[in-house]
Formats: C-alpha cells, sequence, structure tokens
C-alpha cells in the first residue's frame, strides 16, 4: 500500500525532478555539458589550448555559439535522463541522443578548413570533399537539426521515465 | 513464489544490475576520454608540429623559410621584408575560417605589428578546400604579378560565398579583379585563363605537406633567416600570434 503511494507520488512529478532530485545526475549532466562545450568550441575554433589559451567570439560566429551552447546542455540533460533509465529499467538508450550528438558535434565545426575534412578527403578524395563541403555550408541548419533531434530525445525520455509500465523502479 | 523462480528472479536482478553498472560506467569513460582527447589535441599537434618544425629547419641548409628565399619563390609579400619576424599565412581563398582571420585578426596583426616593421606577412597559397579553390589562387598570383595582390586578397575575403557555390569561377574572378584600380585586367584575364602559376602554387601546397598542416588557415612564425619556426593551427586570434611574436622578438633582442 505504501508503495503504492510511493509510486503514484513518484509518477506525478515529471521526469526532470525525478532524474534531477538525485545529485549524481545533476553532476552527470554538468560534466558531460562542460565537455561537450569545450569540444564544440575547440572544433568551431573558438576556443584554443595553445600557444596559450584563449576564448574568442567574433560577431560572425555568435549564431553558431549559441546553437552551440543549446547543444551541450542538449546533450548534458539527454545523457543523464538515459543513464537513469538504463540504471532504473531494461530500456535501452535511445538512437536520438546519439544522432543528435553527433550532428551537433560535425556540424560545429569548419568540416573543410580543419583535419577533421582533411581526413574526409584523405579517405574518399572528391567524394570527402563534397562532404566536408555539405557540412561547412549547411552548418548552422544542421545544428537546428540537431538541436530538434535531442528535443525529441529528452520527450521520448520523458515518456520512458514517467510510463510506469515500462519500468522496473528500484522501489523499496 | 517457489524456490527455482526465487533463484531466477534473485540472478536476473544480479545480472541486471551489474550490466547497469558496466554500461553507464563506460559511457562516463568514453565521455571524460573524448573531452581529454579534446582538451590536449591541439597542444599535442602543437607539441609535434613544433618539433617537426625544428627538425625541417636543422636539416635544410639552403632554408626555405628564410625571407630571402621567399622574396625569391615570387610569394605576396606584406610590409617590410626586412623585419625581424617572418609570419607565412597558407590560406585558401575558399575557406570560412580563413575569411573570419581575415575579418578579425589580420587588422590587428597589421596595425601591430607588420606596420610597425616588427613583422612581415607572407601568403601561402593552399587551395584545397573545395574543388573551386586552385582557380582564386591563380588569380591571386596573376595579381601578384602586377603587385596588387593584396587588393585582390581584401576584395575576395570580402566578397567570399560558399564553397564551391561558383562565386570563383573565371568570369566571376575576372569581374573582382576590374575592381581593383591600376590592374591590366587584359594581362590579367590572360594568365588566369593560361593558368601561368599553377607550379608555384603547387610548390607552396608541396612546402604545406612537409610541414604537415592540416588545416586552414594555418601559419609558420618564423625569424627573418628562416630559423626557429613556430605552427598555428587554425583561425587563431590576435592573442596566439601576440604570444608567439613578442617572444621571438624578446629572444631577438636579447642576441
Amino acid at each position: 500500500m505504501n508503495n503504492t503511494n510511493n509510486n503514484n507520488n513518484l509518477f506525478s512529478l515529471s521526469s526532470f525532478r525525478i532524474v534531477f532530485s538525485n545529485p549524481l545526475y545533476v553532476t552527470i549532466s554538468a560534466i558531460t555539458t562542460t565537455l561537450f562545450w569545450i569540444i564544440l568550441n575547440v572544433a568551431g575554433e573558438l576556443l584554443f589550448f595553445s600557444p596559450i589559451w584563449v576564448f574568442y567570439l567574433p560577431d560572425d560566429a555568435i549564431l553558431g555559439f549559441i546553437l552551440t551552447n543549446i547543444t551541450a546542455v542538449l546533450i548534458g540533460i539527454v545523457l543523464s535522463m538515459n543513464i537513469y533509465i538504463i540504471r532504473n529499467s531494461k530500456l535501452k538508450l535511445g538512437k536520438s541522443l546519439f544522432s543528435g550528438a553527433s550532428i551537433g558535434l560535425i556540424s560545429s565545426t569548419c568540416a573543410s578548413c580543419t583535419s577533421i575534412g582533411f581526413a574526409l578527403v584523405s579517405t574518399f578524395g572528391g567524394i570527402g570533399i563534397l562532404i566536408s563541403n555539405f557540412f561547412s555550408v549547411y552548418e548552422i541548419p544542421l545544428r537546428i537539426i540537431s538541436i530538434a533531434i535531442l528535443l525529441y530525445a529528452i520527450y521520448s525520455s520523458h515518456n520512458r521515465i514517467t510510463k510506469n509500465c515500462l519500468l522496473d523502479f528500484k522501489i523499496k | 513464489m517457489n524456490k527455482f523462480q526465487k533463484n531466477k528472479d534473485s540472478n536476473n536482478s544480479e545480472r541486471k544490475s551489474f550490466s547497469d553498472i558496466f554500461i553507464w560506467r563506460i559511457f562516463l569513460v568514453v565521455i571524460f576520454g573524448i573531452g581529454i582527447n579534446a582538451i590536449f589535441f591541439f597542444q599535442l599537434n602543437y607539441d609535434d608540429y613544433y618539433v617537426f618544425a625544428q627538425e625541417i629547419n636543422y636539416n635544410n641548409n639552403n632554408n626555405e623559410l628564410s625571407i630571402e628565399n621567399l622574396l625569391k619563390s615570387g610569394s605576396p609579400i606584406l610590409g617590410n621584408p626586412d623585419a625581424p619576424i617572418t609570419i607565412l599565412d597558407f590560406s585558401d581563398f575558399q575557406c570560412p575560417n580563413c575569411g573570419r582571420y581575415v575579418k578579425n585578426t589580420e587588422p590587428i596583426l597589421n596595425e601591430t605589428y607588420i606596420q610597425t616593421g616588427k613583422a612581415s606577412l607572407v601568403y601561402k597559397y593552399f587551395p584545397v578546400v573545395g574543388f573551386d579553390s586552385m582557380n582564386p589562387a591563380l588569380a591571386g598570383q596573376c595579381s601578384q604579378e602586377q603587385g596588387k595582390f593584396w587588393q585582390l586578397h581584401q576584395v575576395l575575403f570580402a566578397n567570399q560565398k560558399p564553397i564551391d557555390s561558383g562565386w570563383v569561377s573565371n568570369d566571376n574572378l575576372k569581374n573582382f579583379a576590374s575592381q581593383i584600380s591600376g590592374l591590366d585586367i587584359q594581362k590579367f584575364s590572360e594568365c588566369l585563363d593560361g593558368e601561368r602559376y599553377k607550379d608555384h602554387i603547387n610548390k607552396d601546397l608541396e612546402m604545406a605537406k612537409k610541414f604537415q598542416l592540416r588545416a586552414t588557415p594555418s601559419f609558420i612564425i618564423v625569424n627573418n633567416d628562416g630559423t626557429n619556426p613556430e605552427i598555428l593551427t587554425g583561425a587563431h586570434p590576435f592573442p596566439s600570434f601576440t604570444a608567439i611574436i613578442d617572444n621571438k622578438l624578446v629572444e631577438e633582442n636579447k642576441q
């Protein structure tokens, strides 16, 4: 009876409150967000570690930087929620986490100008140029798509967490 | 619930909790791994390039990085060639990050180091970004033939459009060149159509390969005599250049 009440109370809360009431998931989310913020800004050539540590934000990079911040935060949230799901159910990670994070990562850089582009060109030749140019030319739309995928991933994770028929909670 | 069922449930639960812990720990390790790699990627590359550049310098008696040889090669040079420091800029007119550098960093660099005679800037062609990248490189050297490279350089970067969108077709390049006062468009067109400086561009590409440059723009900052090269990869902001150039100037003054 007591368990049933607990379950009802639990499911009346949003998935965010369920997941982030545990400091572990807040920590995972914060670390992931910070790491992806660094990775995305290094890839976008806004953050440099050598010869000195320097961050700069030219006018033409402001929109990209805003989208980068949103992507990093969303990846942090989605990853925490998915780890929560793995730990508390038999479900697997959502595919949308990977697709959203990958598109966000690739589109955050001028693929043609960086070593990513060079690797693509040396591996695939002319097709590599086409691929890297696609990511460079459609950088902003791709980042918006990655944000949309990550938002879908949050929605999907929310459903997985709040639909008790799919979960096997460790409530004692 | 019988004994067999209890044991089965207990085994399942143990297996599940082990796999859960295993999976989420693997994820954390992967995320940390990616982050740490990203943090040290540029630092390691920088060190590797630096060592490689030093090796090339020591093994090359006829130093191709000396301002004397750069002048002989016909590369476009901005500023006083006698300046103690030389900055080699390996760039592609189609590369968006090169455009960012030209717009944000080059003007301050020019004002602080080039106009004051502390450094000179040498342009090196690195046309690797798109299928059309060779065209503006050829146009650049054709304008250099008439002493108008830096004017065309400004016009091209000011009008930069998406990679391989046709903005650097020969016709468009001739239109851009016609905006430069004092440039003989007839001579320029003949030079561009005849691909006169293809070998020059290919030599620049060879030099970039030799120094293992893997991004546009890339910079090699050397002493005037070609010694002590340091490599910067990417569209670095002004403070990165200051850190290297000021250090070199201090060393130069000590000698």
